[in-house]
């Protein structure tokens, strides 16, 4: 009898389990590590366009190892990640597939694609420093902040996180490994604080006196401003373009690429397109104050506001080829401890 | 000789009700007291309130101890239990379960340097024969080893007074006297003074010098076993100590001379002991005798007056239980014991009588035979 | 005992589900020798001392405070007369209904040099920088430490509480006989007879800690599970992470390993439970420092992050999330309530399997089938991909092969990989309650039904399941919470358009906008108090 219950549960399971797995073919599947808030608005106007159903599973780990267990039988069609390391790791893995289309190859320019056409930037985003007002406007190299003169005075996230790696990455590619490993010892040493929170907590900490100088990403910056609670932490500084005298910010990517056995492949492509349409990369700048990739396209007006800016032009695969590097130097330099 | 213990107008009330009221005893080095009486009567209390686990409302307990300084603890003077230097086996011996059976007698030595601690171990567990187990822990020893290791626990501190709760239930009956013979032969050895608890009085026979028989909070007779056996100070102590079956029996006043009327037979005022007929006749309440086996015999009346209602072997013939015929008078009972060789069946109806001898009669409050 | 055909067949589950529980920690341990070594060696020469030194040092930090704020605890609600003892018995449980992620969130939100309390402090003072005074850095070890001990130290605090009150009252009366003092008892017999409890809840406690990931990342504190994600995430490396996963696995079982044979030898059962208890009578000064520290107890484990994140759910609360809120809560309702039933009737088949079989190796898939708990939620989500991925590619291969549609990722891709994880993690906990209720069945009641002639099972269902009736309930409620918390297992295995409420409190979190999940983690805390109000009811009856 008891096992009779046992029996009974497991096929209720299995029931309730197959019940959620039935999707129907007008549907396309996303695995996102983008935080669906970002992405949801953009997906609500594709079906209301098509009528094709975005079914969303996000996750921030583990998502290639899933993809790549799951193999021929996963159901994902699209794949968005928040950089190019991701994408890079997913194509090395040779879980995308090649996606060509009118579409994608008028709207996104040749440095933010593959070349052999797995993957498609979205948006770029910028590493910014960010820089109390209290110091005046400043002119930043990302190599600055190794300088002696900001002991005590700055704030980072987990130099673990994405952003910060392919900045280190991007550094690397720049000075070699060596110099870097130094760059990072003495930024390390710079730190008001061990490395903690995200990028807007920097920026709070210098609202609150804690630091001068921070590392994030530009469209926190736009976001902060929106924020009732946020605005004042953003009010206190600055938003620096780095190495505007010479070879440009360090520029990473939200992307998206195609499944290698992507089930709905119609319509995934159908969703590629529509990502890269005016509209959409549009609403990309609007709702995120990202940068879209599509030419023609404007930032926002409040981006817009805060300069024209030269962007590296290190090229996106390099970034990710020195990302295992990077790893291997910001723990030596024991940056996070 | 001095007394060691002295317990005065002791009185323990837990919860507004009182448990102990005015008890009064006193012990002499040496001598062990069977405190016995119904459950409930108090006696346990009696036993905490001494080892100093619950407070007196009121009286005095005066300790002497012959080689140590005398303690005397009253309302004023709640001397806390450690002080007390009185030792304690619990009914289910209370052992340590994490301390070995060495650790476990050594524990209340811990003032003592640790040789003479060892020392003093030692002794105990040869004299208890508990040496071969002195490295287990208390979950491998036998119900009789464990009380083994109780005893030599609470006797290694040498305390000036041994309480012991109910020490014999946990044991086999067959094994219980000839352990409790052999364990008051080792406190008489050691000279040691002690009280224990019981509510079986074949216990308190074999063990005690004294016996206390207490009943609602009091101590209704303290004696010899014999002195108490020979002349119980009421009914319940009679009762408790099973001396006897009782007997309904009237007062009759027949020109001013008294006699004592039952269903068997009739007794005058001289067959009465330790008793005034007069007082008892002022009383209105129910008057019973103490009938002991040897009191009734059989007679050739006309008339049958019992049945027999229960029969027992015992080794030395048969025990009846026989009912009045007569069912219908105050006086009627059902369960008089009668002893005799001969062979009876149940049912059969009987003439007896009450011999010629002296007895006890006793003002018994209503319902409580 | 079981004899006959059920013997057989309750024989093959029990090792059926215990395998079947076991088998993605083997699939971890196999994944971890496909690991080249130098990613290992580099770790090793860089961070990973320093992140195990870290591991160590969190984890023995927590079980000191958990004891130190348990211990005493317990010692004040069961022996003294402290006053509001009733209440405090039952406050002092609460604090196990909040999420650890939950409290260090708010927590490093609330004392950080950003925060509230600080920003307040240099207002009032009119400090400017923090040279200017002095504050205790909350994003350090001692912080995740003390966060942690706050929400874990009630099972410390329960479990030596009962253990106190279940002691022999003449144990402690014999002590004070033979010379010692109420002080000297409590310390030679008391605390030495609540080892055990003490014991078993600190391994809990550190087996909680040392699996946590979400937490310590709250306070910037990298342990031994940063080095798996960053192994894994970051390199890339899974048979390394693996590998890292299995040495926490070993750290852990060690732990447990040493906890028993601590305790092997020691076997007391009380039999006079000392619910009557003489209370010590506590001076003015004891009964006021006492006070202090119970209610800080409570307050700072339970009502402080429950007002926080009241205030939350007031200020932002809105009509479209409380309708969103219905479904994420229904799928977390769903999967907690069949992960408890499944852990607590694969409990019940193992522990009866334990007590009633007789083949020698009667107590191994009981034992085994506790491993999970031991192993963070997302190397456990791994495994299970690992585990199912080809289960399912095999299913697939040959529902193609006779001919039918491929059925898709029916393990791996659904529900049922969520269910599965929660179920290997949460076993140990079902089975330690399930368990325990058993050991207090007489030995005598297994063989009285066949003397009775009535045979195994239904002498089961009818004196065993109804004895158990209690134990069971707990086991549920416990596994039942657990899951309605669990994060990184589902967030990884969920299928698509499946949110938890701890999933999105999660998401909410990761973007600093927990405002707007306060109201789904206020349902998380009081699904969290069923089992303490359960635990508490069952106590008073």
């Amino acid at each position: 009898m008891l096992n009779k219950i046992l029996f009974s549960s497991f096929v209720l399971v299995a029931v309730l389990t197959t019940s959620i797995n039935v999707f129907a073919n007008d549907d396309v599947n996303v695995y996102s590590y983008r935080q669906p808030f970002l992405v949801e608005p953009l997906f609500n106007e594709f079906t209301k366009e098509t009528g094709i159903k975005v079914n969303v599973v996000f996750a921030k780990k583990g998502m290639a190892e899933r993809l790549e267990r799951e193999g021929e039988y996963s159901p994902a069609d699209i794949l968005l990640t928040t950089d190019i390391s991701r994408l890079i790791e997913l194509k090395d893995k040779h879980l995308l597939q090649a996606v060509q289309s009118p579409e994608l190859t008028a709207a996104i320019p040749a440095q933010y694609k593959a070349a052999d056409n797995t993957w498609y930037a979205l948006t770029t985003r910028v590493r910014n420093i960010y820089s109390a007002k209290r110091l005046g406007k400043v002119d930043f190299n990302y190599e600055d902040l190794a300088d002696e003169k900001y002991r005590g005075k700055i704030c980072t996230r987990s130099g673990k996180h994405p952003y910060n790696v392919a900045l280190v990455s991007a550094m690397i590619a720049e000075h070699g490994e060596a110099e870097t490993l130094t760059w990072l010892e003495k930024v390390k040493a710079n730190l008001a604080r061990k490395p903690q929170g995200s990028d807007r907590a920097q920026v709070q900490a210098i609202h609150q006196n804690l630091c001068d100088i921070s590392l994030g990403n530009s469209y926190y910056f736009g976001n902060m401003l929106n924020d009732d609670k946020q605005k004042v932490w953003a009010d206190a500084v600055y938003i620096n373009f780095p190495n505007q005298k010479n070879r440009g910010a360090h520029v990473n990517i939200s992307g998206m690429a195609m499944a290698k056995y992507a089930p709905n492949k119609a319509n995934a492509l159908a969703l590629m397109n529509f990502l890269v349409s005016k509209p959409a990369q549009k609403m990309y700048a609007e709702t995120n104050m990202e940068y879209p990739v599509r030419p023609g396209v404007q930032p926002s007006k409040l981006v817009a506001s805060w300069g024209e800016f030269k962007a590296d032009t290190l090229s996106l695969e390099t970034i990710a080829k020195h990302r295992k590097a990077a790893l291997i130097l910001l723990d030596k330099a024991q940056f996070d401890l | 000789m001095q007394s060691l213990i002295n317990i005065e107008n002791l009185t323990v009330e837990l919860q507004a009700k009182i448990i102990l009221s005015n008890v009064d005893l006193s012990l002499e080095k040496g001598e062990i007291l069977g405190l016995v009486g119904p459950s409930g009567c108090g006696k346990t209390t009696l036993l905490n309130t001494l080892a100093g686990f619950i407070a007196q409302n009121a009286g005095i307990i005066e300790i002497k101890p012959t080689n140590k300084a005398p303690i005397e603890i009253s309302i004023n003077n709640m001397l806390p239990a450690e002080q007390r230097n009185i030792g304690m086996i619990f009914q289910d011996y209370a052992l340590f379960p994490h301390l070995t059976v060495n650790e476990n007698i050594c524990f209340g030595l811990s003032a003592l340097a640790k040789t003479e601690q060892q020392n003093r171990c030692a002794e105990l567990l040869t004299l208890l024969e508990l040496s071969e187990f002195s490295q287990r822990f208390p979950h491998q020893l036998s119900g009789g080893q464990q009380q083994r290791v109780a005893i030599a626990r609470a006797l290694a501190p040498q305390p000036s007074l041994l309480l012991l709760d109910e020490p014999f239930s946990n044991i086999d009956a067959r094994l219980r006297n000839e352990l409790m013979i052999e364990i008051r032969q080792l406190l008489k050895r050691l000279g040691m003074t002690a009280i224990f608890v019981t509510h079986n009085k074949d216990e308190v026979f074999t063990f005690a010098d004294k016996i206390a028989v207490m009943h609602q909070g009091q101590v209704l007779q303290v004696g010899s076993p014999a002195s108490v056996c020979q002349q119980p100070n009421s009914w319940q102590v009679a009762d408790f100590l099973q001396l006897g079956s009782w007997l309904p029996a009237s007062l009759i006043n027949n020109n001013n001379k008294l006699s004592v009327r039952t269903l068997i037979g009739e007794l005058d005022e001289q067959s009465i002991k330790y008793q005034v007929l007069a007082d008892l006749a002022k009383q209105e309440s129910n008057n019973q005798l103490l009938i002991k086996p040897n009191n009734i015999e059989r007679c050739q009346l006309k008339e049958y007056n019992v049945v027999i209602e229960h029969i027992s072997v015992t080794e030395q013939g048969f025990h009846y239980l026989l009912r009045s015929i007569e069912q219908n008078s105050e006086l009627s009972f059902s369960q008089l014991s009668y002893y005799s060789q001969e062979l009876h069946t149940l049912g059969d109806a009987l003439s007896v009588r009450l011999k010629a001898d002296s007895f006890h009669l006793y003002a018994v409050e209503n319902n409580h035979l | 005992m079981i004899i006959g055909n059920t013997s057989t067949s309750w024989k093959f589950f029990s090792w059926f589900f215990a395998l079947a529980l076991i088998s993605p920690i083997v699939v971890m341990l196999v994944g971890s020798l496909n690991n080249a070594g130098d990613l290992f060696s580099h770790l090793w020469a860089t961070v990973l001392p320093e992140y195990i030194q870290n591991t160590l040092v969190l984890g023995v930090l927590v079980a000191l405070l958990s004891f130190c704020f348990g211990v005493p605890a317990a010692v004040l609600i069961s022996q003294t007369n402290i006053v509001m003892a009733k209440q405090l018995r039952w406050l002092l449980m609460l604090p196990l209904a909040m999420p650890a992620y939950l409290v260090a969130y708010l927590y490093t939100d609330l004392f950080d040099y950003a925060g509230p309390v600080q920003r307040l402090l240099r207002a009032w003072f009119n400090w400017q920088s923090p040279n200017d005074y002095y504050f205790f850095d909350i994003r350090t070890l001692g912080g995740a430490a003390i966060v942690i001990s706050l929400v874990m130290f009630p099972y410390v605090y329960m479990l030596t509480r009962t253990a106190f009150e279940q002691q022999d009252r003449n144990l402690l009366r014999a002590s004070r006989l033979l010379g010692c003092s109420e002080r000297q008892s409590f310390y030679k017999i008391a605390l030495p007879l609540a080892r055990p409890a003490i014991a078993i809840s600190l391994t809990l406690v550190i087996m909680e800690t040392l699996a946590d990931f979400a937490t310590v990342q709250y306070f910037a504190v990298n342990t031994l599970t940063t080095a798996i994600y960053d192994t894994w995430l970051g390199y890339g490396d899974f048979g390394a992470a693996n590998a890292l996963a299995s040495v926490l696995m070993l750290f852990i079982l060690f732990v447990v390993v040493a906890e028993q044979r601590a305790r092997a030898g020691q076997r007391h059962q009380s039999s006079r439970p000392n619910a009557n208890q003489e209370r010590k009578k506590l001076s003015l000064t004891q009964q006021i420092f006492g006070s202090i520290f119970c209610w800080f107890l409570v307050l700072a484990g339970f009502l402080l992050p429950l007002t926080l994140l009241i205030i939350m759910a007031i200020d932002y609360a809105d009509y479209p999330q409380l309708i969103a809120l219905i479904a994420t809560g229904k799928n977390s309702l769903e999967i907690a309530i069949y992960s408890a039933t499944i852990a607590t009737l694969i409990a019940l088949t193992l522990a009866l399997f334990h007590r009633l079989h007789q083949s020698r190796s009667r107590m191994i898939p009981l034992q085994i089938s506790g491993f999970g708990y031991a192993i963070p939620g997302t190397v456990l989500a791994m495994a299970m991909l690992a585990t199912f991925g080809p289960l399912d590619h095999a299913i697939n291969d040959v529902a193609k092969g006779v001919g039918f549609q491929a059925p898709g990722l029916i393990l791996s891709g659904t529900v049922f990989a969520i269910i599965f994880a929660f179920v290997v993690r949460f076993s140990a906990i079902a089975n330690g309650t399930i368990n325990a209720g058993i050991s207090q069945i007489p030995k005598s009641l297994d063989l009285a039904p066949g003397s009775l002639g009535v045979k195994t099972l239904p002498a089961i269902f009818r004196v065993h399941l109804p004895l158990l009736k209690s134990s069971i309930l707990v086991a549920w409620l416990l596994v039942f919470v657990e899951a309605m918390k669990e994060l990184p297992a589902v967030l990884l295995l969920r299928p698509f358009n499946f949110e938890t409420l701890s999933t999105q409190i999660y998401q909410l979190i990761s973007d600093e906008r927990l405002e707007q999940g306060a109201l789904g983690a206020i349902l998380i805390v009081l699904f969290g108090l069923l089992p303490i109000i359960f635990l508490n009811r069952q106590k008073d009856s």
